[in-house]
């Protein structure tokens, strides 16, 4: 990164870190609910949503590494959260006319991002846009990719080619393929016939989440975590996205995870792509950070 | 933005990192005028490297038919179009690079095909510029034309998908100059297919990254030229490492002929990516569209080609196409013989310059019996 990127870089960090998009009492407030587990928090249709006060997140372009976009379609989006004592849970909602869940070379598909600190201290916050070299952040992404994944998931599983997470035929009804390499070989001899399927890239591996746990320290850095510890699930209806993303409090791993408690305190960001309009990447709607607090 | 010197363009230009050179750059000489479109090539590629699931539109070879095939569909046409026109004149060039016609916020200029754009791969193929008026007869340049273009990956010095990428997942080799795509490191966001004006990264759908023509670098490691090149029955393409014209070698036939006989053209100079793929020009095509295509000074490198028989050091080069599997680093002319070696100096192959002719007689006094030509 050239000298001037890196002044741009850190001024416009600056200034979204000063900007008052939020007054003194806008604060997110994770209210306490009984769950006995992380999956009793992810229905984005939980009744216990009503009774955690919303809060009305304004999203901004992402305008400071090419390629950028003046003007991303998702304008705002309206967060709630909740905790159980040992994982956190955002209920994040959005306008979003068109479901993009499937992905094709022209064909971008949704996705939520919500940003935390690793280390929280008021007076050292990393840079909202992904943090910055040695302040970093716990990026947990949702895709809807993903999501459309584990739901066509279950009929799949129970077909010949179980490691394919999903089929050719969903995307092209028509093609027809004669034999792949994977159906005559031996499942390690047909790994270098599998792309990025074939080293592990964890954006190709099957997923057991349609969250990925990834950490960073500014753009270009983003690393899916060894250990992943998010989880969630989105739903579209009536133009709206409603997706949950839920991280544990605290980890085995507190160089890459948060590390919170009930009763504790952080910020958090939020970004947002919408794949009926090509975005993706550094293409994106990001928010600056918003005070957190989670009830004891 | 950094600057680097472009030689094909012979200035310096933008690019979003510094310039540095590999110690050896992997380059390709394709002669255009041998080239029958029998597709032996793309299919050798295809089943070395792309049998795989979301590969199956993917062929990091092809060929195609100009000037009414394209694969993905228009994808040279659409890209002139949106740089508009540009002063197309050497040895230095005036117009602007695709670099330098970046929009606003974006790091080049480019456009993502549509996903029906791949579905043709062979469109347009043998279609003619148009029909032959009654009374016309053979002249050239054609009046009515057409010519295959065999494509791969150019492993350009300034790559476009290389330059487009925000997350770096795309290198140049410092060893020998070949562009790979790291397929751990990629996560799909298709900067890279929008951003190579040739269109030669591809979108997996199935992994859901992108995925390149990685230039044979397994064979290439081990002294052997690419699959493209070796089972080439038209025997129209050497692949072998190109240096800089200020360090150009004349014992090394990729220098010799795209540096000093200068026959051999990059595809699409203006673009700014110094593209290491190189092409001899159709003799029967109009100027027009050539210098288009392949820049200034083709009507010279058709001149010079269409001499070869008379200069022995051009025809040298020109017959070690296909020779042999091996890549070669250095020839020399021994009488009647052009000798190709590989990096240590060992002799690969040994080519006739005239192919020896014998003449039989047409009685058969052994046999009894007369022979025609055919047998």
């Amino acid at each position: 990164m050239s000298a001037v990127n890196k002044y741009l870089l850190a001024a416009a960090w600056m200034l979204a870190a000063t900007v008052p998009a939020y007054s003194a009492e806008t604060v997110l407030r994770a209210i306490r609910v009984q769950a006995h587990d992380a999956s009793g928090l992810l229905d984005p249709g939980a009744a216990f949503w009503k009774n955690a006060g919303p809060v009305n997140v304004q999203m901004l372009p992402q305008m400071v590494a090419k390629p950028a976009n003046s003007s991303p379609a998702t304008k705002s989006l309206k967060v709630r959260a909740v905790h159980n004592g040992h994982w956190l849970a955002v209920l994040v909602e959005w306008k979003d006319p068109t479901r993009n869940d499937r992905v094709g070379t022209d064909n971008f598909g949704d996705q939520l991002a919500v940003q935390m600190p690793v280390q929280y201290s008021k007076d050292a916050i990393p840079g909202p846009m992904m943090g910055h070299p040695g302040a970093r952040v716990d990026i947990w992404q949702w895709r809807a990719a993903f999501q459309r994944d584990l739901e066509q998931g279950e009929h799949q599983a129970l077909g010949v080619y179980p490691h394919a997470i999903h089929q050719l035929r969903d995307l092209y009804p028509n093609a027809v393929v004669d034999l792949y390499p994977d159906e005559v070989l031996r499942a390690t001899d047909a790994r270098p016939y599998m792309g990025a399927l074939g080293v592990d890239n964890p954006i190709s591996h099957p997923r057991r989440t349609p969250v990925l746990d990834q950490m960073a320290e500014g753009f270009g850095t983003l690393t899916v975590e060894p250990d992943q510890d998010a989880d969630g699930k989105g739903v579209w209806r009536d133009g709206m996205w409603r997706v949950v993303v839920a991280h544990a409090l605290s980890s085995a791993e507190p160089e890459s995870d948060i590390n919170l408690h009930p009763g504790g305190e952080s910020v958090i960001a939020f970004a947002v792509w919408d794949g009926g309009s090509r975005e993706v990447g550094s293409r994106k709607a990001w928010s600056g950070w918003v005070p957190l607090k989670l009830a004891r | 933005m950094p600057k680097v010197y472009n030689w094909q363009i012979g200035r310096e230009m933008e690019f979003p990192y510094e310039g540095v050179r590999p110690a050896k750059q992997f380059a390709m000489i394709m002669d255009t005028n041998k080239c029958i479109a029998c597709q032996t090539c793309t299919v050798a590629c295809k089943t070395t490297w792309t049998s795989g699931r979301g590969q199956e539109y993917m062929f990091w070879n092809n060929v195609e038919t100009k000037p009414y095939g394209y694969y993905p569909l228009g994808w040279d046409v659409n890209i002139l179009s949106r740089l508009g026109v540009q002063q197309m004149g050497g040895p230095v060039y005036t117009g602007k690079t695709l670099f330098e016609a970046a929009p606003e916020g974006e790091r080049i200029l480019g456009y993502l095909p549509d996903d029906l754009d791949w579905a043709h791969p062979n469109i347009g193929e043998d279609d003619s510029t148009g029909l032959m008026p009654q009374g016309a007869f053979l002249q050239t340049p054609h009046m009515q034309w057409m010519y295959y273009l065999p494509r791969i990956c150019n492993h350009c010095t300034y790559a476009a998908c290389l330059g487009s990428c925000p997350r770096q997942s795309i290198y140049k080799r410092p060893e020998d100059g070949i562009v790979l795509l790291d397929q751990r490191r990629c996560r799909g966001y298709r900067e890279c297919v929008k951003g190579c004006p040739y269109k030669k990264t591809y979108f997996n759908p199935m992994t859901r990254v992108s995925e390149k023509c990685i230039g044979c670098y397994p064979a290439v490691e081990n002294g052997r030229q690419t699959q493209c090149t070796i089972t080439c029955i038209g025997k129209i393409r050497l692949q072998g490492f190109i240096t800089t014209p200020d360090k150009a070698r004349e014992d090394n036939p990729m220098d010799y002929l795209v540096h000093i006989a200068k026959i051999a053209k990059p595809l699409y100079p203006q673009f700014g990516l110094e593209p290491n793929v190189y092409y001899i020009p159709p003799i029967h095509v109009p100027p027009q569209y050539l210098t288009q295509m392949f820049g200034w000074g083709v009507e010279q490198a058709i001149a010079t080609y269409r001499r070869a028989r008379e200069d022995k050091k051009l025809l040298g080069a020109l017959l070690l196409f296909g020779a042999t599997p091996d890549i070669i680093h250095h020839y020399k002319l021994e009488g009647r013989h052009t000798i190709g070696y590989d990096e240590h100096g060992g002799e690969l192959v040994r080519v006739p310059l005239r192919e020896p002719i014998h003449v039989r007689v047409v009685y058969d006094d052994r046999h009894q019996t007369y022979r025609s030509n055919i047998t």
